[in-house]
C-alpha cells in the first residue's frame, strides 16, 4: 500500500469523531494522447487524487470529498462531513458501515503498463497515422494509460486495497466519402496490446466497406460483432438492480428464477476468468464473488447494495467483471446458418425507450454489410433499432468465440434473428 | 514570485509560443433524496491548476493540485515534454491560434443568496416535503429529488497578458415521480435544468405545486393510450422539450471541432460542413438560432472562455440559413482567419479545454402567438412537454426523440393524454417544417449540465431556450 495513503488514513481515523465512518482514497496517474485527422490535437498528463469520507451520527449521514491528501484539507473534509451529518435529517434506510470482510485476491495491475511512457503512446499514434496515410484515409482516436490505486476503510473493520492498470487505444478511420470504421480495445498489460493486430482488424473492416446501398427498416438477421454486443447489452445492466425490479419499475420485476432470457444467453462475473481483471470489492464495502447473473436464459440474481440487502435479508453483491458466454461458431458459419442478414460492427447513441418493457433504441455505426447465401455482398446505410433486450436474447442462433474488449469485459460475436430496425437513415 | 508568473515565465523560457494557466476551485454540494432516504448529502471540492503550452504547432497540457513554485515548474516541464512529443505527429505547421489580445477583468454570476450559506436543514426540509407530496399518491412508488449546487472560482492567466477572475454559480433541482401498475411503470419529471443564479431561484420555483402536478401526470400516463402506428402529423413542442432537440440537432453539428473531424472517434462529426456556410437552408425562414455567451443566467456564461476570449453573441442560424459555427482559438484557423467565438471550455482544472456548444437559443416569433392559439390552430397533432429518450446519429442528421408528457390534439383541442410517443425526423426536414413560433412572452430557458463530449469525457454546461413551436407533418407514433 502507498505510504501517503497510510498517512492520510491514519489522520482520518484519528480525527474523525463520528459514530460511524467509511472512507476511500483514490489516486489515478493518467496519460492521454488524443489524435484527429492524422495529427495529435491534445496531449495531457497528471496525477489526480480523491478522498471521500462518509460519516454518521446515529442514522444521520454526511459526506465530503476532496482532491488532496494534505492534512489541512483532510481536516476540512472531516469537519464538513461531520457538520453535514449533525445538521442532516435521519436516513430511514441507513445501514452501518461494512464489517471486516475477506476480500478475494485479484491481480489487476501490470508492471509493463506502469513502466510505459508517453513515448510509447505516441509511437502507437505514429503507427496508426502511417497506416491511415497509406490508405489515403484519416484517423482519429485516443491512446490512454492509467494506473489506479484505491484504498477503502471503515470504522467497523472493512479494509481493502486494489491497484489496477489499463492501456487502451480507440481509433476511427474514415475517408472523404462514406467509409468509416472503428476498433477499440484496452488491456491490463500493455504487452497484450498488439498495434499490428489492431491495425489489421481496422484495415479488414475498412476494406470490407463499399458505397452503401439503400436499405429500408424492418426485421433482419444480424451478426453482431463484439463491440456491438458490448454496447447493446451494457444497457441491460442499467436496469439491473434488485430494488428497482422489486418496486415494479423495471422489466426484471418478479423475474428472478424465471426464463426471462433466451437459453443461449449467459452473463456472469468470474473472478479467476483467464485474461480478465476483477474489482475485488465495491465502494459500498462488498467483497467480490463469482455470480452467474443469467444462466442459459434464467435470471438468477440482480445487483443488490448493502442497504437493500439488509432490508430483504439477502446477500449484497455487485458486478466485478462482465462475461457473456460465447460458443465456437465462425462468422462464415453464421452467414451460412441464415439466408441473409446484416453484419454490424458497432452501435451508437443507445438510450432507453421504455424501462418497463426493457426496450432501447440506437443506431448502427462504423460500417454495416449485407450478406446473402453465405457471402458478404455490399455495404448498406445505417439503421435505427428499437429493440427489447431480452427478446433479442431469445433469438440468438449462434455464438462466436469470446473476445476481451477491455481488461474486465469479455463478449462473443452473436447471430441474432429478427432484430427490429425501426427506421432507415440518410447515410 | 507568484505561481502565475512562475508558470508563464518558465513556459516561455522553455520555448512555448503561447502558455496559459487556469487555477480552479470547484465546489459542488449534491443531495439525493430517494423516497424519504437521503442517499447522498455531500460537499465536493476540487482544487488545482492546469497548464497548457503551445510549442511548434502542438499542445501540451499537464495538471497538478500541489501549490508550490517547484511543482508549478515541474508541471510546466511535463506540459512542454508532452508538446514536444505531440509536435512529432502533425500536419504542415500543425495547430495555430486565432488572433486575440489580453484582458484584465473579472466576472461573477449575479446571485442574491449564496446557495452554500443556506442551512442544510432548509434544503432537506424542502426536499422531504416535495417527496412526501409525491408519495402521498398511492400509485407513486418512487419519488426522487436531486439538488445540485455549484460554484467555480477560477483564475485564468496567459502569455497574452490576460488576468481574468471568474466566480460562477448555478443551482439545479430536479424531481421525478414514478407511477407503477402491474404491466407498466411511467415517470414524469420537473426538470428545467440548471440556472446560473443563487438560492433565490429555487425559492421562486413552487416545487411543492410542481410535485403534485408531476405525480398526477405520471399516474395519468400510466392509464394513457399509446399513440399507435407511426404516421405523419403536426408536433407542438414546448420550450422544456425543445432544449434537448436543439442541443442535439443544432448545437452539436455547429461546433467547429466536430466539423473539422476532431471528434470523429467518439461524439462524431457534422453534416454542416464549411461549404454550406451562408447557403444551406437549415430551417424555415422563421428559424433563428443565436449563440450567446453573454446571457446573464446562461450556464456557459463566464465573461471569458478558457482561451481567454470574451463572451459573444452571434447568429448561428439566420433566417433559416447556416450562418456561423461556435469556435475556439485552435479550431478557427482551420476555417479562415477570423477570431474565435469563445467556445473553449474545460470542466475541471485537470481537463483540457475543448470546443463547446455556447448558450444557444431559438429566437421567439415576431408575431403575437400563444401556445393555446397554436393548439387551436392545429387539426391533427401531438403536443409534447419535457425531455425523454433521445438518440441521434454521429453526423447529426437522423434522430428519434421521446418526451415526458404527451397530449393528442384533434381539431384544435387537447383531447387525451398519450404515453410512449416517439418522433423520427432528420436535418434539414425538422427545422424546415417549423411553421410557427410563439412570441417572446412564452420564451423559457432550459439549462443542460451534463453535455458529454471529448476523450476523456467531460461534461459541460450551457443554456438553451425557446418559445413553444409547431413542426408540420413529422413522423410520430409508438416504438414499432
Ligand atoms: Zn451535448
Amino acid at each position: 500500500m502507498i505510504i501517503e495513503f497510510q498517512k492520510a488514513a491514519k489522520y482520518i481515523e484519528k480525527n474523525c469523531s463520528a459514530d460511524d465512518y467509511s472512507f476511500f482514497i483514490y489516486r489515478s496517474d493518467e496519460q492521454q494522447t488524443r489524435y484527429a485527422q492524422n495529427m495529435i490535437t491534445q496531449n495531457m498528463s497528471g496525477v489526480k487524487y480523491a478522498v471521500r469520507l462518509s460519516v454518521a451520527y446515529g442514522n444521520k449521514t454526511g459526506m465530503a470529498r476532496i482532491n488532496s491528501l494534505k492534512e489541512e484539507d483532510l481536516k476540512k473534509m472531516i469537519e464538513t462531513a461531520q457538520n453535514i451529518a449533525k445538521l442532516n435529517k435521519p436516513d430511514p434506510e441507513y445501514v452501518p458501515s461494512a464489517k471486516k470482510t475477506k476480500i478475494p485476491k485479484t491481480d489487476n495491475v501490470s508492471e509493463n503498463t506502469s513502466k510505459a511512457t508517453m513515448k510509447d503512446m505516441v509511437s502507437v499514434v505514429k503507427a496508426v497515422v502511417d497506416n491511415a496515410e497509406d490508405k489515403k484515409a484519416f484517423i482519429s482516436g485516443l491512446v490512454t494509460k492509467k494506473i489506479n490505486d484505491f484504498y477503502m476503510k471503515t470504522k467497523n473493520g472493512f479494509e481493502g486495497f486494489d491497484s489496477s492498470s489499463e492501456f487502451g487505444n480507440s481509433m476511427t478511420m474514415a475517408d472523404n466519402k462514406n467509409k468509416e470504421t472503428k476498433v477499440e480495445r484496452s488491456v491490463k498489460d500493455i504487452k497484450d496490446y498488439s498495434v499490428k493486430k489492431e491495425i489489421e482488424l481496422l484495415n479488414s473492416q475498412f476494406d470490407a466497406l463499399t458505397t452503401p446501398k439503400k436499405i429500408e427498416a424492418g426485421k433482419y438477421n444480424v451478426i453482431l460483432r463484439p463491440q456491438a454486443v458490448l454496447n447493446f447489452f451494457s444497457f441491460l445492466l442499467y436496469f439491473f438492480d434488485r430494488k428497482t425490479a422489486d418496486y415494479g419499475i423495471s422489466a426484471m420485476a418478479g423475474q428472478i428464477g424465471k426464463n426471462m432470457f433466451g437459453k443461449n444467453f449467459t452473463l456472469l462475473t468470474k473472478l479467476d476468468e483467464k485474461g480478465l481483471t476483477a474489482g475485488p470489492f465495491s465502494g459500498d464495502g462488498v467483497a467480490a464473488k463469482n455470480i452467474e447473473w443469467i444462466k442459459n436464459g434464467v435470471l438468477n440474481a440482480l445487483t443488490t447494495d448493502r442497504s437493500y440487502a439488509a432490508k430483504i435479508k439477502a446477500d449484497p453483491n455487485f458486478i466485478s467483471n462482465i462475461i457473456i458466454r460465447g460458443g465456437k461458431a465462425t462468422e462464415e458459419e453464421m452467414m451460412k446458418k441464415v439466408k441473409n442478414g446484416l453484419i454490424i460492427n458497432n452501435f451508437w447513441y443507445i438510450r432507453t425507450v421504455s424501462n418497463k418493457k426493457n426496450e432501447i433504441t440506437g443506431l448502427t455505426r462504423d460500417g454495416i454489410s449485407y450478406f446473402e447465401n453465405g457471402k458478404v455482398k455490399h455495404s448498406v446505410n445505417n439503421l435505427r433499432f428499437n429493440q427489447i433486450i431480452h427478446e433479442a436474447t431469445k433469438n440468438i442462433l449462434l455464438l462466436g468465440k469470446e473476445e476481451n474488449m477491455s481488461s474486465n469485459v469479455k463478449v462473443p460475436t452473436m447471430l441474432i434473428k429478427d432484430f427490429n430496425f425501426a427506421d432507415t437513415t440518410t447515410f | 514570485m507568484d505561481h502565475i508568473s512562475v508558470a508563464l515565465d518558465h513556459a516561455q523560457s522553455l520555448g512555448a509560443e503561447y502558455a496559459d494557466i487556469r487555477i480552479q476551485k470547484t465546489r459542488r454540494e449534491t443531495i439525493y433524496l430517494v423516497d424519504l432516504s437521503l442517499k447522498n448529502t455531500s460537499m465536493n471540492v476540487e482544487h488545482g491548476y492546469g497548464i497548457r503550452v503551445m510549442k511548434n504547432g502542438a499542445w501540451g497540457f499537464a495538471h497538478s493540485n500541489i501549490f508550490t513554485n517547484d511543482e508549478v515548474k515541474k508541471t510546466v516541464e511535463s506540459a512542454i515534454k508532452v508538446a514536444d512529443l505531440s509536435a512529432k505527429i502533425k500536419k504542415g505547421k500543425g495547430l495555430t491560434l486565432a488572433p486575440e489580445r489580453g484582458y484584465i477583468d473579472a466576472y461573477s454570476t449575479k446571485i442574491q443568496i449564496d446557495p452554500f450559506t443556506v442551512p442544510l436543514s432548509e434544503k432537506v426540509d424542502l426536499m422531504l416535503e416535495v417527496n412526501k407530496t409525491m408519495l402521498n399518491y398511492a400509485k407513486i412508488k418512487r419519488a426522487f429529488f436531486m439538488l445540485d449546487l455549484y460554484n467555480d472560482d477560477k483564475f485564468f492567466a496567459s502569455t497574452l497578458g490576460s488576468r481574468i477572475h471568474s466566480n460562477i454559480y448555478y443551482v439545479y433541482p430536479m424531481i421525478t415521480a414514478t407511477a407503477v401498475k402491474e404491466k407498466d411503470s411511467q415517470s414524469r419529471s420537473h426538470d428545467d435544468g440548471g440556472y446560473a443564479a443563487g438560492w433565490e431561484h429555487i425559492l421562486k420555483m413552487n416545487l411543492i405545486d410542481k410535485a403534485s402536478q408531476i405525480a398526477e401526470e405520471a399516474i395519468m400516463k400510466l392509464e394513457a393510450d399509446e399513440p399507435g402506428e407511426i404516421r405523419r402529423r403536426d408536433l407542438i413542442l414546448n420550450p422544456n422539450h425543445l432544449g434537448l432537440t436543439m442541443h442535439e440537432s443544432v448545437g452539436h453539428p455547429t461546433e467547429l471541432d466536430r466539423v473539422l473531424g476532431w471528434e470523429a472517434d467518439m461524439a462524431g462529426v457534422s453534416f454542416a460542413t464549411p461549404e454550406k456556410l451562408k447557403k444551406y437552408r437549415y430551417g424555415s425562414e422563421i428559424v433563428n438560432f443565436i449563440g450567446d455567451n453573454t446571457l446573464s443566467f446562461g450556464l456557459a456564461t463566464a465573461g471569458y472562455d478558457d482561451d481567454g476570449v470574451p463572451g459573444q453573441k452571434w447568429y448561428i442560424i439566420k433566417d433559416g440559413i447556416l450562418n456561423e459555427y461556435g469556435s475556439t482559438r485552435d479550431s478557427r484557423p482551420f476555417l479562415d482567419d477570423g477570431m474565435s467565438r469563445g467556445c473553449s471550455r474545460a470542466t475541471n482544472y485537470y481537463d483540457f479545454p475543448i470546443n463547446r456548444i455556447p448558450n444557444l437559443y431559438l429566437e421567439p416569433g415576431k408575431k403575437k402567438l400563444s401556445p393555446q392559439e397554436l393548439i387551436s390552430d392545429t387539426e391533427d397533432g401531438i403536443y409534447i412537454e419535457g425531455r425523454g429518450s433521445f438518440s441521434i446519429d454521429q453526423h447529426r442528421v437522423n434522430f428519434q426523440f421521446g418526451g415526458d408528457m404527451f397530449w393528442e390534439i384533434k381539431n384544435g383541442k387537447k383531447v387525451r393524454p398519450l404515453k410512449d410517443v416517439l418522433y423520427k425526423s432528420n436535418n434539414p426536414e425538422f427545422w424546415n417544417s417549423c411553421d410557427a413560433i410563439c412570441d417572446e412572452r412564452y420564451w423559457q430557458d432550459f439549462g443542460v449540465t451534463n453535455c458529454g463530449k471529448g476523450q476523456p469525457m467531460q461534461t459541460a454546461r450551457m443554456t438553451h431556450g425557446a418559445s413553444t413551436a409547431r413542426f408540420k407533418n413529422i413522423r410520430v407514433g409508438g416504438s414499432k
